[in-house]
């Protein structure tokens, strides 16, 4: 995850360099070269981000596509009903046609034998002359010129109407003779002529709308479908798009992880390793020692009578070199097993812990007398025994080098405390350290004071050091000679545990 | 009446040898010791072949196994015993260098008696290897032997 990171933060700087006209394009086969190379702040984000934006790229071509779809079917069926009702305007205007012949036919009929009959089709015939005209105002609508036109047609049908009233009049005044003239010729020969031209032309204009209606019709559906096909293409080139991003994505978390396992792999071989030079030192490296302090004593034993003082003294430091060896030995060992144990993760009370230690060092303190100050201290998380051991070197150490002051102080508390992480101290007003070396307090071996001012192996800090480590902390110190010591740890808390 | 029962030392190093009977000395035991320099060699004394085919038969009252020896180690001889009827019961006292856990827990899986780290100052070494020559030599009651029950 880490190195993924680090990976991606690190492209901006390498494209600034890019721009240089003497630096060479970047290899065809880089993980971006999905056309995002001339766009930075794509490469400035996550992958999740990126994979965000593409879908939501998609979504609105759906969208966009959804919405065109809409548009037209929309166009569509409002042309198909206005079509209807044109359809239906022709075969009405029929009807007026034939009904206007069929009139006229009956009232000449009429007019020339006299007979009701006739006058009663005629009148049957007539009866319709409402509704149609109706009708067609009607199905004229939304069109000025065919209003005006259907609005003329009824006035030319009212006069049409009027002649013939005016002819059955004339003849139930005058009898046959009187209308034989217009029945021959037609009461409303000129109205009916006149009908047949509005009629005509209604007729002509309402196909030629409909032809142009059907052109747009079928024009707008090209349209369309080439929108749809443009719109489908570029979805399926952005849907290819992000699944290159995750495909490009996956493979280096894979890369990743095969390199961590590997990894794993080394480092287990390189602990094992470790593990039996660890035994081979256990067992190997103590058996001279034993037989260095052996041999001594069994020298010292044999020339007990003829030894003289000086002889003695030198085997006594010949044990003592001996035995501070095989605690050195020791000490290696558990600084090495605490690299490698496995740790155990639960909240330790550290106040609980301090407590306990001060309990366990109470013997060393050979009856002198420390003025402690404990604050109150947190819980944290992390392995009790292991950091047991840390405030166990860090407070005998301060109980050590305070031993020479006759008025020992130790202090324990927490400095400060961050949201991820709470720092405590340990200060003493023992002899203290120089700054200058405070680099040195925390390596294997390293002592700022000789062996025979304070006793121990140098390796304690060290071990501190390593488990604070372990636990994603950080250890240092602050002190000057003569003047006391701060040791700090900074361990994370519960929010601010890795 | 046979003599004593022998305490069996596995020990490859002779000065660890030397200094455990030099310990044993003190306390007038160390006359019934009998040392071997390795694992084979501790194994040829249990079974009186090869260099103890002429020995006095009988099982020794104990055995200190030390865990690193040439040829057959400590664990391998342990194994052995402890899969042989006749020798399972002759308690063994591990007594070696090693503090690790896994040598711990093998042997005790094995079926060691004890388990004993050599001290590296000469006077805790001293009165270890005392009381466990007092405590397993003397005071402890060994198992009835098979092939002096017999007889």
């Amino acid at each position: 995850m880490e190195s993924l990171k680090n990976e991606e933060s690190r492209v901006p700087p390498a494209e600034a360099g890019g721009a240089d006209p003497g630096v060479t394009a970047p290899e065809p086969d880089s993980p971006d070269s999905l056309g995002t190379t001339q766009v930075p702040w794509f490469r400035s984000l996550t992958i999740e981000r990126r994979i965000l934006f593409g879908f939501s790229l998609v979504f609105i071509g759906i969208l966009l596509i959804c919405v065109i779809s809409y548009r037209n079917l929309r166009v569509l069926l409002d042309n198909s009903g206005r079509d209807t009702r044109s359809y239906e305007l022709i075969q009405v205007l029929r009807d007026v046609d034939v009904a206007t012949d069929e009139a006229e036919k009956h009232l000449r009929r009429y007019l020339v034998t006299g007979e009701p009959i006739y006058l009663g089709n005629y009148r049957e015939v007539v009866k319709q002359k409402t509704t149609l005209v109706t009708y067609v105002q009607d199905l004229a609508r939304g069109s000025v010129d065919q209003e005006e036109r259907a609005e003329r047609l009824n006035r030319t049908m009212e006069r049409q109407l009027a002649a013939q009233a005016a002819a059955i009049a004339k003849l139930a005044e005058g009898g046959i003779k009187a209308v034989k003239k217009t029945a021959l010729d037609g009461p409303a020969k000129q109205e009916i002529a006149e009908i047949h031209r509005i009629v005509a032309s209604m007729d002509q204009h309402e196909r030629e709308t409909l032809r142009l209606r059907v052109m747009q019709s079928a024009a707008e559906t090209r349209k369309t479908i080439a929108l749809l096909a443009a719109g489908a293409l570029l979805q399926l080139v952005l849907l290819a798009a992000v699944y290159y991003l995750i495909r490009h994505d996956i493979t280096q978390r894979r890369r990743v992880a095969a390199e961590l396992k590997r990894h794993g792999v080394l480092l287990e071989a390189a602990n094992k390793e470790l593990e039996s030079f660890s035994y081979s030192v256990s067992h190997d490296l103590r058996a001279p020692l034993r037989h260095i302090d052996g041999y001594a004593a069994l020298l010292r034993k044999t020339m007990a009578d003829s030894m003289s003082e000086k002889a003695a003294r030198y085997l006594d430091t010949i044990s003592a070199s001996a035995k501070q060896m095989g605690q050195l030995i020791d000490d290696l060992l558990v600084f090495s097993r605490m690299g490698r144990q496995d740790m155990f993760r639960t909240t330790v009370d550290l106040a609980r812990l301090v407590s306990a230690v001060r309990d366990d060092l109470r013997l060393d303190l050979h009856g002198r007398t420390i003025s402690w100050t404990i604050g109150a201290l947190p819980s944290v998380p992390g392995d009790p025994a292991m950091l047991r051991q840390v405030f166990m070197n860090l407070i005998a150490n301060a109980v050590k080098f305070t031993s020479t002051r006759p008025a020992a102080e130790i202090s324990i508390g927490v400095d400060r405390r961050t949201p991820t992480e709470v720092v405590i101290f340990v200060r003493d007003n023992g002899v203290g350290f120089d700054m200058r070396y405070a680099s040195k307090l925390f390596g294997v071996f390293q002592r700022l004071h000789r062996a025979d001012e304070f006793e121990g192996t140098g390796i304690g800090l060290a071990n501190v050091r390593r488990i604070v480590h372990r636990h994603g902390g950080r250890v240092w110190a602050e002190g000057a000679p003569d003047q006391g010591a701060t040791f700090y740890v900074a361990l994370p808390t519960e929010g601010g545990v890795r | 009446m046979s003599p004593a029962k022998p305490i069996l030392l596995a020990e490859d190093n002779p000065r660890d040898a030397e200094l455990a009977l030099a310990a044993m000395e003190e306390h007038h035991i160390s006359d019934k010791v009998v040392v071997c320099r390795d694992g084979a060699e501790a194994l040829d004394y249990l079974y009186c072949r090869g260099a103890f085919t002429s020995r006095h038969r009988g099982n020794p009252v104990v055995v200190f196994l030390d865990l690193k020896m040439p040829k057959v180690d400590g664990l391998e001889v342990l194994r052995a015993m402890k899969s042989d009827a006749s020798l399972r019961s002759i308690p063994v006292v591990m007594l070696t260098s090693s503090r690790e856990e896994r040598d711990l827990r093998e042997s005790y899986v094995l079926g060691a008696n004890a388990y004993v780290v050599k001290p590296v100052e000469f006077g805790r070494f001293v009165s270890a290897v005392k009381e466990l020559s007092l405590f397993w030599g003397i005071i402890n009651e060994p198992p009835p032997d098979p092939s002096t029950s017999k007889t």
